[in-house]
């Protein structure tokens, strides 16, 4: 991959990726969270999403992207900490696989600029119907949440654990501001997006010239911009607090239990790669102790894994368990993480977890999406960029000692269960 | 034939091999890869309830495939998990309606992942004490099902179409049918299905012929082996419906629904009218025709709402499914919609760009190496090949469309779930430090 700076806060990252068959041109938006604005950051995804200036119906963009052999356009909105990502990106088959030979690479680039520069507004305001209509939708999606309940744990774990921190300012939106945000909220948010947020154009799968004539398009849309980059908020960690416990009752038949644990600290990246070992030996993979120990022996969970935020510090263990064993399973869970922090390690659970990751980075560069993944990461994380092959040579490097440091420093803050009405479990 | 058809014809390539065990071998080599990925495909899915071994005619209880494939990761030195830990491979499973897929993807010791994959399909080893213990684990897993809204629509649609059809069961079974499932049964399930001549082997990525080849004989899948001695039985499964329709209640925010018609089933090896139903779908309900638009638009439905086929041995149905606070006048308009079409035939340039998608979703499944496997075990399965699906899918006109949607998605083979808020979404709380 290489990247270069095309302005203050725009840069260039591109990969030929010669063996896949898939082209991927993305524009990742990366800026602070703001409580103002977060409905309206989550409304805007799927406005955009929907039509540009250039194709403004919804049924005429879908089209569109059927003539491109099914090409995937897509604008999601993600949580990174106390920033925001939104990423306009096209996919689609490469120049050569083009049954008429058409130029596919040319047509994606005009459709992800399109979407990212040109959305359908008109005096000020994003376009009303649509506007309405996916107001519809998001009021629907927050309403529904409870229909996916590991999602829906995980969310109120989350909300219990973050309070009112700027971690914890909603990606989804808050559904009381929905019926009020307007095609002008929409547009001013939009705006400042535009003129104050990181931009990283991503290109991959493109042969040189086609990469040249993406970049020479995009800073051509970038000159119309009157740009103001303001920082992303650094790491943050919620401090340490005394757990607190909470229950929700509903009907249902597999209870979901969630638990945030927090660093206390921001992240250090130097201890990145002593993270990412931690988080297999626990709860990341199937030769954790989660999975080998609360799941396959004492049967407590179905499923139970855990996985680690960088950008907030914070560590989550989500586990589906029966109802009537949720302080059992609860006290399992802390009991492997202490093991882990004062017991035996051994030297092959320790090298089979590291041998698992290690093999999984060196498929890195297999597939569009988890190079993209990968790099996309890594820059909006800042620092130095680590490559895959880094990655592994620091994975490699990595001391039992290191990853039991790392361990101690996590303590428990919230555990969230939903569970059948019989009352709280502890 | 032109570049561009060559390009996804040179992608699309694979070896194939027969072996004298019977065992069907596919191959493809991709160069510049890193990765590695092999599946084992057996015939052996949820529907294979009843069957005759030799003389014997079994009948086993719901789920036995599901739970055969967890037990199949174990033998008597442990579990395979901890062998692929050893090579750094990440493996899993699957169980489908009518399969079961082993597979793992590793960069490093594939050999070694290779030989720990095929000596577990191959090896099957249980006791009563490993059998007894997967109950806790796979209870769970249903009970996770349970409380999915989206699952239970289509395991209540396919009781109310089927009568006797073992598609009515769920994939996992119940807990009641899984505290059925004895040694014995998965010796016999194995002996019955995971005979050689019944599986598929599909690698693909950082891998060669050779490599894989090494691997079968060191697994003594180049010896003759006995053929399966299974044969499927089937009852007879009339066009009529069980039941209509089927209301439940769950902790849902939202009413769910899901309209299913049934269809005659598919002769062995059509892929040709599956696809054609599937651009069907694409036209009534896609993200491209008329309805999808005035649903949407009106905040009928959810960006959710959907149709897919759904069909197996014996069994072939079409199922809409979505969430909306006004099911019925969704229904309502989803059958006008059918019956327009029905009348005034397929809008041409929906069809074409509807082609146009699957040419691309092939395309992309060529491009890393776990769907490039899995799409090779699927179509060698159906008897297939990519080029022949390609030039399958070329073949399928707006006219074939028409006429096909003359016989389906007629509306006295409909049947209708509906899942209702049960009102314990606004939750109780409680907290305490």
């Amino acid at each position: 991959m290489e990247r270069k700076q095309l302005a203050p806060g725009v840069h260039l990252s591109c990969d030929p990726a010669e063996k896949l068959n898939r082209c991927r041109i993305s524009i990742h938006f990366t800026f602070p969270a703001d409580r103002q604005t977060a409905t309206a950051h989550a409304l805007l995804p799927l406005v955009m999403e929907r039509g540009y200036a250039g194709c403004p119906d919804m049924t005429g963009l879908t089209k569109k992207l059927a003539r491109l052999y099914g090409a995937d356009l897509t604008v999601d909105g993600r949580p990174m900490g106390a920033n925001r990502n939104l990423c306009v990106s096209v996919t689609g088959i490469k120049n050569r696989f083009a049954l008429a030979g058409e130029d596919l690479s040319q047509a994606y680039t005009e459709l992800v600029l399109g979407v990212a520069f040109h959305p359908c507004m008109a005096d000020g305001a994003f376009d009303q119907e649509a506007v309405s209509i996916e107001k519809q939708m998001l009021r629907q999606s927050l309403e529904d949440e409870l229909n996916d309940k590991r999602l829906y744990c995980m969310r109120q774990t989350a909300r219990a654990f973050y309070g009112d921190s700027p971690m914890g300012i909603r990606q989804e939106g808050y559904l009381e501001e929905v019926d009020g945000l307007t095609g002008a909220d929409l547009a001013a948010a939009y705006e400042t997006m535009l003129r104050t947020a990181s931009m990283e154009l991503m290109v991959l799968g493109c042969t040189p010239d086609e990469t040249a004539r993406i970049e020479a398009a995009f800073l051509e849309e970038l000159a119309k911009i009157p740009r103001r980059p303001v920082p992303t908020a650094p790491f943050l960690a919620m401090p340490r607090q005394t757990a607190v416990h909470k229950t929700e009752c509903f009907d249902m038949v597999q209870a979901k239990l969630c638990m945030a644990f927090t660093l206390g600290q921001p992240m250090d990246l130097a201890d990145l790669a002593a993270v990412r070992l931690a988080m297999a030996l626990y709860g990341g993979s199937v030769t954790s102790r989660l999975f080998l120990n609360v799941r396959e022996r004492d049967h407590l969970c179905y499923y139970c894994a855990s996985s680690f935020q960088s950008f907030t510090g914070s560590m989550t263990v989500s586990s589906g368990i029966e109802p009537g064993d949720a302080a059992r399973a609860e006290e399992a869970i802390l009991n492997e993480l202490a093991d882990l922090c004062t017991g035996p390690i051994t030297s092959q659970e320790l090298e089979d977890c590291r041998r698992g990751l290690i093999d999984g980075l060196e498929g890195v560069e297999d597939s569009l999406g988890s190079l993209e993944s990968w790099y996309a990461m890594e820059i909006i994380r800042g620092g130095a960029i680590t490559t895959p092959a880094q990655a592994r040579a620091d994975l490699a490097a990595v001391t039992v000692d290191q990853v039991r440091a790392v361990l101690r420093r996590f303590s428990l803050s919230v555990s969230y269960l939903l569970t059948k009405k019989e009352g709280p479990y502890v | 034939m032109s570049d561009h058809l060559r390009a996804i014809l040179d992608c699309a390539g694979n070896e194939r091999y027969v072996l004298p065990s019977g065992l069907t071998v596919l191959v493809r080599p991709m160069p510049g890869y890193a990765a590695a990925h092999a599946i084992v495909a057996a015939r052996f899915g949820s529907i294979d309830l009843h069957f005759r071994l030799g003389e014997e005619e079994l009948t086993l209880p719901a789920g036995v495939a599901h739970y055969l494939e967890h037990k199949m990761f174990e033998d008597q030195e442990g579990d395979a998990f901890a062998k692929f830990a050893r090579t750094g491979a990440n493996a899993n499973a699957f169980t489908s309606f009518d399969r079961t897929c082993y597979y793992f993807t590793a960069t490093n010791a594939v050999d070694e992942s290779l030989d720990v994959l095929l000596e577990m399909v191959t090896h099957p080893y249980f006791t009563d004490e490993t059998v007894a213990k997967e109950q806790g684990i796979i209870a769970q897993e249903i009970k996770m099902y349970e409380d999915s809204p989206d699952w239970r629509l289509i395991t209540e649609l396919c009781q109310c179409l089927y009568h006797a059809h073992p598609i009515r069961s769920d994939i996992a079974g119940s807990c009641e049918s899984i505290a059925q499932i004895t040694p014995e049964m998965l010796y016999d399930c194995c002996k019955a299905f995971y005979a050689p001549s019944n599986l598929v082997l599909a690698a693909a990525g950082n891998i060669t012929s050779q490599r894989v080849l090494d691997a079968c004989a060191r697994a003594g899948l180049d010896k003759p082996a006995a053929a399966p001695a299974a044969r499927r039985l089937c009852a007879e499964e009339l066009m009529t419906l069980a039941r209509t329709q089927k209301t439940l209640r769950m902790a849902v925010a939202k009413p769910c629904f899901g309209i299913g018609f049934k269809e005659a089933p598919l002769a062995p090896g059509d892929g040709r009218t599956e696809a054609l139903y599937d651009l069907i779908l694409c036209c009534v309900s896609g993200g491209m025709s008329r309805l999808y638009r005035r649903l949407y638009d009106e905040g009928l439905v959810n960006p959710g709402f959907g149709g897919e086929v759904l069909r197996v041995d014996g069994c072939c149905c079409i199922l809409f499914t979505g969430e909306s606070d006004t099911p019925d006048t969704v229904e309502q308009m989803l059958l006008e919609e059918i019956e327009r079409i029905r009348a005034d035939g397929v809008d041409r340039e929906i069809f074409t760009l509807c082609k146009n998608e699957k040419y691309g979703q092939l395309v992309e499944n060529l491009e890393n190496v776990e769907d490039s496997a899995s799409q090779m075990a699927d179509f060698a399965l159906m008897g297939q090949t990519v080029a022949q699906q390609i030039e399958m899918l070329a073949g399928l006109t707006p006219e074939d469309a028409d006429a096909a949607l003359q016989e389906i998605l007629q509306p006295g083979r409909m049947a209708r779930v509906r899942i209702l808020p049960d009102g314990s979404a606004a939750p109780d709380q409680d907290e305490t430090d």
